[in-house]
């Protein structure tokens, strides 16, 4: 596989990711309101909102520096950054696959929610200090599991770069079920609820200000910076599934050679996988209530003693 | 089925992984309902360790525990306590706690570690099969006497001692699968007395307190007030 | 087969009380069930004497001459306590449904109790100290105010606890021994397979078993239940569970120290010692400061029992002779003081030291048995207790561990001071304003008299075979 082949196919992963981030948030909103008995808006709604929004006017408060009109980039840039470490679609490693680590990919993404909340302090608005203030607790507590997360994945790998990390749960296939493996799935699974803000976190559908824990922050922003800050939010959520699926669930259905049969078919079976994963959220949403914010605590610390569980019994692996 | 053998350790270590976890519920669970359905599962972990141990060599002594488990601990206890523990108590959702809920599981972390260590050094000591059962069964150990003393309320003290008994036989199935007759008797026979005895003595606390936080009970003391 | 009688026996007692309408007889079916059970404790005993054990099942149920010591000892106090209960109860006035639940709970609870000495095998009698505990609980919460209900709530958490960390101990001790390729798991076959086993293995089942059945003796730290429960309780079963239960505790420990002494690296000597230690003195300090007769008598237990671990920490024959005659005298001498107590309670409604006076004017028999108990357990002469507290001394001397003497004789000094100056204000002196002053029933006068003869003669003259039995018994629980 040449240089120009390996980066090619980053690119196509970059261009999955972008695309088809817009087009999962819209499935999320569906089924949310699906599960009630609802109909819900279309799927194709967030493009619809892309463009309108792109379309107007950028507004800011007065009181704004330009850390509240860089941020929106950032959101938006540090998604595709992470996408271009992970395997989104093929198995074998790619042209960014060594530049960056699990741990380094949970530092970009938190770089765009530093700026997003730094932002939202600057626009001046009180719901928006008051969220920060709400995430960065969210974010406090939902890092030293990320880290265990990390731990044990190297215990049991050695390594934690995602290419490599992925096979090792099906090699041999008995791994699969090894309890390091189920334990970081759990512990994973209760980070990706915290930090797409969901429920029992929070509350993605609330339109009650004092409420809210991650939407009060992006209550000043407007037009095409706005679009800039749904969109990265989006890709961010992407790039958290495609983790969980394609690096810690299994690497199944990703194209071990770079022909485009095999990309193909990767790209619809990584999207039934997301999907899937998808319908999984939507049934824990379904079925809990939110948490008492001081509550959240709680609920990341057992995340954290399930990915402490599992650091541990990485260890003692039979 | 080839491949069965090279799964079974790997299914019981994480039936063992799952069961550690679920003694971490029991210190974190508030409501009493819920910490009820946490011991019924750790129990069908319990018995579907003996199961998966019992199967590969086939030992009928452990297959006969995991049966017995099976039929007291998640369908016999869960009655006896539905049954004579009054009803009300089920329904209270913030019970009261020695610790907050973050301290405690920071202390079970704690605890569990030092399971972890102690279960190490004894399978070190004596070479094991099914060593994660005598890791995690010391580590749930301590952390079912955690349950015990950060609990204030009578059902989730008492499922504390149930926990810790399901963690002494976890690893006891693993170090005596054939300990004569012990088990058995013990699961069936002392188990449901304990859960009869102990619903009685909470009806009669309730009765007589209005209450079953039987740990905010202090007045026998050297210095009365 | 004889042992099975003995032990079950009670068991008609328990079943009499099922049957409809039969709380009217069932203090007597009970009593005479368990009397008879205890007249043929003497006859096991007797045997034991002449011929070293009786043998039910070989390698599960047989008695040796320190078990029908033990046997002995649980079958007179339970027979005393059965015919105490007649007065004790009676005088009560509870309901019906609650007398037949007493008596059957009773007898039951007797039964585990003998079954701790019967059996051989440790998985075995683990179960019935699981069963003691289990049994026990009810019987403590009889009275059923707030104050009994929590001493029986913290007695079974503790004590079950306890029993869930001994269960690990066992089961540990099984693995050590399994895994050394021995196969006889009984106390016998243990220490014949002590030399092969895995030190770490049996370290931890040292550790685990002395924590699990330490929390259930009452040793320091783990005594807090005990002075709750075992004043709460009714007076007899006060008796049974200060008087018996907790040294067929510890006599489950004695029996495999053996064991644990034949493997130097157990260090099981030194923890003995320092567990032991630790309760006397907590207890003796206790003692001077409590302010209730029961409560004192608890206090005395968790002591006696300190100075029966603090003996076998020696490990020298004499010392274990001195060891197995506390344990029986001890639990005669108690179980009179808690007679005694429960007539206090009778006499003058309350045990508070604050509140009785003068006792011996207004009831002098009871007055006088509770001076000869108070005397006796707290180890003057010439009464059966300063013997053994004074041979555990001289053993410790006699192995050059002088401190540990000199710390047995300082505060069993000061328990003796406590008690005596508690007792004596609580005998004579002028008698309260208030006090109102009930004759004991006749039954409760009778034990109480019945009771404190061995008490005094114990302490003069041993029954030939009895010494016998004594001598075959610590030679079995000490290393050749």
């Amino acid at each position: 596989m040449t240089i120009a082949q390996s980066l090619g196919l980053n690119i196509l992963q970059l261009v999955f990711v972008v695309l088809l981030a817009p087009v999962f948030s819209g499935i999320v909103a569906r089924w949310r309101e699906n599960v009630q008995f609802k109909r819900g808006p279309s799927i194709w709604q967030p493009y619809r909102d892309l463009r309108k929004l792109l379309s107007k006017e950028d507004r800011y408060s007065e009181s704004a520096t330009w850390v509240a009109r860089f941020a929106p980039y950032a959101v938006c840039l540090s998604p595709m950054l992470v996408t271009l470490l992970i395997p989104v679609l093929t198995s074998f490693p790619l042209f960014g696959a060594f530049a960056g680590d699990m741990l380094a990919a949970g530092f970009i993404l938190a770089i765009g929610s530093f700026f997003l909340t730094v932002a939202a302090v600057d626009t001046g608005i009180p719901y928006g200090a008051m969220g920060a203030s709400r995430t960065r607790m969210v974010g406090f507590l939902a890092e030293p599991v990320l880290i265990v997360i990390l731990f044990a994945v190297s215990f049991v790998a050695n390594s934690t770069i995602p290419y490599i990390v992925q096979q090792q749960w099906v090699q041999p296939p008995a791994h699969f079920f090894s309890p390091a493996h189920v334990l970081v799935l759990v512990a994973f699974l209760m980070l990706i609820i915290a930090e797409t803000g969901r429920l029992p976190v929070d509350n993605p559908s609330g339109h009650f200000e004092l409420a809210m824990v991650d939407e009060s922050k992006v209550l000043d922003f407007s037009g095409p910076s706005y679009a800039l800050v749904k969109w990265g939010s989006s890709m961010k959520s992407v790039v958290l599934y495609v983790i969980f699926v394609n690096v810690l669930l299994a690497p199944w259905g990703l194209a071990g050679t770079p022909n485009a049969l095999a990309l193909g078919e990767a790209i619809a079976v990584v999207f039934v996988k997301i999907l899937v994963l998808l319908a999984l959220l939507i049934a824990v949403e379904a079925s809990l209530a939110k948490l008492r914010l001081f509550r959240i605590a709680e609920y990341l610390g057992a995340a954290f003693v399930v990915a402490v569980t599992a650091m541990i019994a990485a260890v003692l692996a039979p | 089925m080839s491949n069965y053998h090279a799964f079974e350790p790997e299914i019981n270590a994480l039936i063992c992984g799952f069961f550690v976890l679920s003694a971490f519920g029991m210190v974190v669970i508030r409501q009493i309902g819920a910490c009820l359905t946490v011991f019924i599962v750790q129990s069908l972990l319990l018995a579907a360790s003996a199961f998966v141990l019992g199967a590969e060599p086939l030992s009928w002594h452990l297959i006969a525990v995991g049966c017995v488990t099976l039929l007291s601990k998640p369908i016999l206890i869960p009655y006896v306590l539905r049954r004579l523990v009054p009803r009300e108590i089920y329904t209270v959702r913030e019970i009261s706690q020695a610790l907050d809920v973050p301290t405690s599981l920071l202390v079970a972390l704690g605890l569990a570690l030092i399971g972890f260590a102690l279960g190490t050094r004894l399978v070190g000591a004596a070479p094991l099969l099914a060593k994660q059962n005598v890791i995690v069964g010391f580590a749930s150990l301590l952390i079912g006497a955690l349950v015990l003393a950060v609990r204030r309320e009578a059902v989730p003290q008492m499922l504390g001692i149930l926990a810790m008994e399901n963690a002494a036989f976890l690893a006891g199935i693993a170090i005596a699968p054939d300990f004569p007759l012990i088990a058995e008797l013990a699961i069936a026979f002392d188990v449901p007395l304990l859960a009869f005895i102990v619903s009685i003595l909470t009806r009669a606390v309730y009765r007589r307190v209005g209450s079953t936080a039987v740990g905010e009970l202090a007045a026998l003391r050297e210095h009365p007030q | 087969m004889i042992l099975f009688v003995a032990v079950l026996l009670p068991v008609i007692g328990a079943a009499w009380c099922a049957l409809p309408r039969s709380h009217a007889a069932a203090p007597y079916v009970n009593a005479a069930a368990v009397s008879t059970s205890f007249l043929l404790t003497l006859w096991i005993a007797a045997h034991t004497a002449a011929t070293g054990h009786v043998v039910a099942i070989a390698g599960w149920v047989s008695v040796d001459a320190f078990a029908a010591i033990l046997m002995l000892g649980i079958a007179a106090v339970a027979c005393s306590a059965s015919i105490y209960s007649i007065g004790y109860i009676g005088h009560l006035h509870a309901p019906p449904r609650r007398v037949r639940a007493y008596y059957a709970n009773l007898a039951l609870f007797i039964v585990s109790m003998l079954a701790i000495s019967v059996c051989v095998e440790p998985g075995l009698v683990w179960i019935a100290v699981e069963l003691t505990t289990l049994l026990s609980v009810l019987l403590v919460s009889f009275v059923d105010t707030r104050e009994a209900l929590e001493a029986a709530w913290k007695y079974m958490v503790i004590t079950l606890l306890g029993a869930t960390v001994a269960v690990l101990g066992v089961l540990v001790l099984f693995w050590s021994q399994h895994v050394a390729g021995g196969t006889s798991f009984t106390y016998a076959g243990l220490a014949a397979d002590a030399h092969r086993m895995n030190p770490i293995l049996v370290a931890a089942a040292f550790a685990l078993l002395l924590i699990g059945f330490g929390a259930k003796i009452g040793l320091f730290p783990m005594h807090t239940w005990l002075p709750d429960a075992h004043s709460q309780a009714p007076a007899p079963v006060c008796a049974m569970l200060s008087g018996v239960e907790t040294s067929a505790i510890l006599y489950v420990l004695l029996r495999l120290m053996p064991l644990f002494r034949a493997i130097p690296s157990v260090h099981a000597s030194t923890w003995f010692a320092i567990f032991g230690t630790a309760s006397l003195v907590a207890a003796a300090l206790l003692i001077v400061q409590t302010h209730d007769l029961k409560r004192l008598f608890a206090f005395s237990t968790v002591e006696h029992m300190g100075v029966i671990v603090l003996g076998a920490s020696i490990g020298t024959l004499s010392g274990n002779l001195a060891v197995v005659w506390q344990i029986l005298v001890h639990g005669l001498t108690k179980s009179l003081c808690f007679y005694a107590a429960g007539a206090v309670a009778l006499v003058a409604g309350t045990t508070e030291f604050a509140k009785v006076r003068g006792l011996q004017r207004h009831a002098p028999l009871v007055g006088t048995i509770l001076l000869v108990g108070s005397l006796a357990i707290a180890g003057a002469p010439p009464f059966a207790v300063f013997l053994s507290e004074l041979a555990i001394a001289l053993a410790a001397i006699s192995v050059g561990q002088v401190w540990l003497a000199a710390v047995l004789l300082a505060f069993v000094g000061i328990a003796f001071a406590g008690t005596i100056a508690k007792v004596a204000g609580m005998m004579l002196g002028r008698e309260n304003e208030g006090l109102h002053v009930h004759p004991a029933p006749g039954v409760v006068r009778g034990v109480l008299v019945a009771c404190a003869i061995p008490v005094l003669i114990l302490g003069l003259w041993i029954p030939a075979g009895l010494g016998n039995l004594f001598t075959q018994a610590a030679a079995q629980v000490t290393l050749p």
